[in-house]
């Protein structure tokens, strides 16, 4: 006997027609059948907050036949601060603080969305090297960014050893951001008019520094992780969106770029110092989950370029426009959105012409891309499940907010 | 960027929407649709030659009056922008555009959780980020502060 189902399935004792065993005595519910190796029910399974590949406190719920998930749901308000309603009692040049903690891993992003609408509603010129220096230290938090991804999803598709090399060049990154605006992750150094500081003096010699050697680190962090043939089995054919599906969702980023569709932005609402810069889009073909890692890869790439161009570009001048201390915008309403790490990081403002926003709506890319995943996981593994939430780079402080 | 807004008022009056103001603000075009047939109109919009294919955001305001729901839509093809607007009594019904839009799913619930209205025809009606009971925090009459956080101080 090779096959141990052989062992619950044989019926070799069984007298002929004696397959009815009759009902229980009183008191037993059911007649001790033993286990049935065929059939299987639905189990509705719980995964999270406290689960540590749902990076942060995603919670999901699966119903799952077998392996095989046949729905899926996000449970989402575990990190809910009411963001939305803590800017209505805030000045206008403290919002920042409230977008650092939004999407947490890329603050400058949010800041600058924050920025570029307060600027609107003002109509306020910024000077170039105020545009410029966001430029920079916006691609410089999107390399850090997706190198928390990069590492975290190799965890999640059960490879461990490229979370610390990634952590190194990160804390690179931080170490420059630091220096630049003198916190590490919570920022609050894009500011209404411009940044708050000008750059410290030596700093381009050390972002340079970084950048040559991380052009060489890119190429062994792919080698690292997509050169794995385990990895590359993982994630390959295995959840795949299309355009289509993306476009509907409102899949913004990397996570629609993969399925085909260009959309970026930085180049199609140019803003700050991109129309100056010169950077490719990558795009995927099928939109699965190798896609979305190929996409994101390439973007390291190619925000590593701009931040070069950032350096060697930087104009003279002033790095804040003249903005008053308490912003009073005249009554209006404007939206303005940036391309952050994880797509359309959007911000719509109401201003009633007082010093606070009336109303302060924040669009954040995650929201959408757990949508997406209610939609693509039926009909997968649940093994993948981890996988795949990975893949789409779910930042759940700014889905929350 | 800017849609045309003669364009726009045709299609609205062609989905059954007549008088709709389709004006230029400092938003962009905004048109204002009633509460009711805001599914109706998005979907004719989606159908429509400006192709508006993406439910970009979705955000209700409270005017003091009651909820305004700001739909933003964008269409890729002709790379415009258009806002539409509909005005909802406090404690109303928010007609659910999921069947447009999946987009709209979770902003939807969002929405519905913080401003206190009910949906109508979306198919997981629950509340999506705080728990049952709570008062509809993005309500201008809701404070910020407890009365009991405000007496301590």
């Amino acid at each position: 006997m090779t096959d141990p189902r052989d062992l619950v399935t044989d019926v070799g004792l069984l007298a002929e027609g004696a397959h009815d065993p009759g009902s229980p005595p009183a008191g037993i519910r059911r007649a001790p059948t033993g286990v049935d190796g065929l059939t299987t029910e639905h189990l509705v399974i719980n995964m999270g907050p406290q689960h540590p590949s749902t990076h942060g406190v995603l919670r999901l719920i699966v119903e799952v036949d077998g392996e095989e998930i046949v729905a899926a749901e996000t449970s989402l308000g575990y990190l809910h601060r009411g963001i939305e309603k803590l800017a209505e009692t805030r000045r206008y040049n403290q919002l920042g603080t409230l977008m650092d903690r939004g999407d947490y891993v890329s603050g400058m992003h949010g800041e600058q969305a924050a920025a570029l609408a307060v600027e609107r509603l003002l109509e306020v010129e910024v000077p170039p090297k105020a545009r410029w220096t966001r430029s920079l230290v916006a691609e410089l938090t999107r390399i850090a960014s997706h190198l928390i991804w990069y590492g975290t999803f190799g965890l999640d598709t059960g490879a461990m050893g490229q979370f610390l090399y990634a952590m190194r060049d990160r804390e690179s990154i931080l170490d420059i951001l630091e220096a630049i605006s003198g916190a590490r992750m919570m920022f609050n150094y894009i500011r209404p008019g411009g940044v708050v500081a000008d750059l410290p003096a030596g700093i381009d010699g050390r972002i340079r520094r970084f950048c040559n050697g991380f052009d060489a680190y890119l190429d062994e962090h792919h080698a690292l992780l997509g050169g794995n043939e385990i990895f590359q089995a993982r994630v390959q054919g295995v959840g795949e969106i299309d355009a289509d599906t993306a476009l509907a969702f409102g899949l913004t980023g990397a996570n629609l770029r993969a399925s085909g569709f260009g959309w970026d932005v930085r180049r199609e609402r140019p803003y700050d110092a991109y129309p100056q810069l010169d950077f490719d889009v990558p795009v995927g073909t099928t939109g699965d989950a190798w896609d979305r890692y190929m996409v994101r890869m390439e973007e390291m790439r190619q925000a590593n370029r701009m931040v070069r161009q950032c350096v060697d570009g930087m104009p003279e001048g002033d790095f804040t426009a003249k903005v008053p201390k308490v912003i009073r915008p005249p009554e209006g309403e404007v939206y303005a959105s940036v391309e952050s790490s994880r797509g359309e990081t959007g911000v719509h403002v109401v201003s009633d012409g007082s010093d606070t926003p009336y109303r302060y709506h924040y669009r954040a890319p995650s929201l959408f891309a757990c949508q997406v995943l209610e939609e693509i996981l039926p009909g997968h593994l649940i093994a993948d499940a981890v996988m795949l939430i990975g893949s789409l780079d779910i930042m759940l402080g700014e889905t929350d907010r | 960027m800017l849609p045309d807004a003669t364009v726009v008022r045709s299609i609205l009056s062609a989905a059954g929407v007549h008088d709709a103001p389709a004006e230029e603000t400092s938003l962009g075009l905004v048109c204002r649709v009633p509460g009711s047939g805001a599914p109706g109109v998005l979907a004719a919009l989606r159908e429509s030659e400006l192709d508006f294919r993406i439910l970009v955001d979705m955000l209700g305001t409270d005017t003091g009056e009651g909820i305004e729901i700001t739909y933003h839509l964008r269409s890729l093809s002709r790379d415009e922008e258009l806002y539409a607007k509909t005005a909802l009594p406090y404690d109303g019904d928010l007609h659910s555009v999921w069947n447009t839009f999946p987009s709209a799913l979770l902003q939807e619930r969002e929405t519905a959780e913080l401003f206190g209205l009910k949906l109508v025809g979306h198919p997981n009606p629950k509340r999506l980020f705080t728990t049952e009971g709570l008062e509809p925090l993005l309500r201008k009459s809701v404070p910020q502060r407890s009365v009991e956080e405000v007496r301590q101080r």
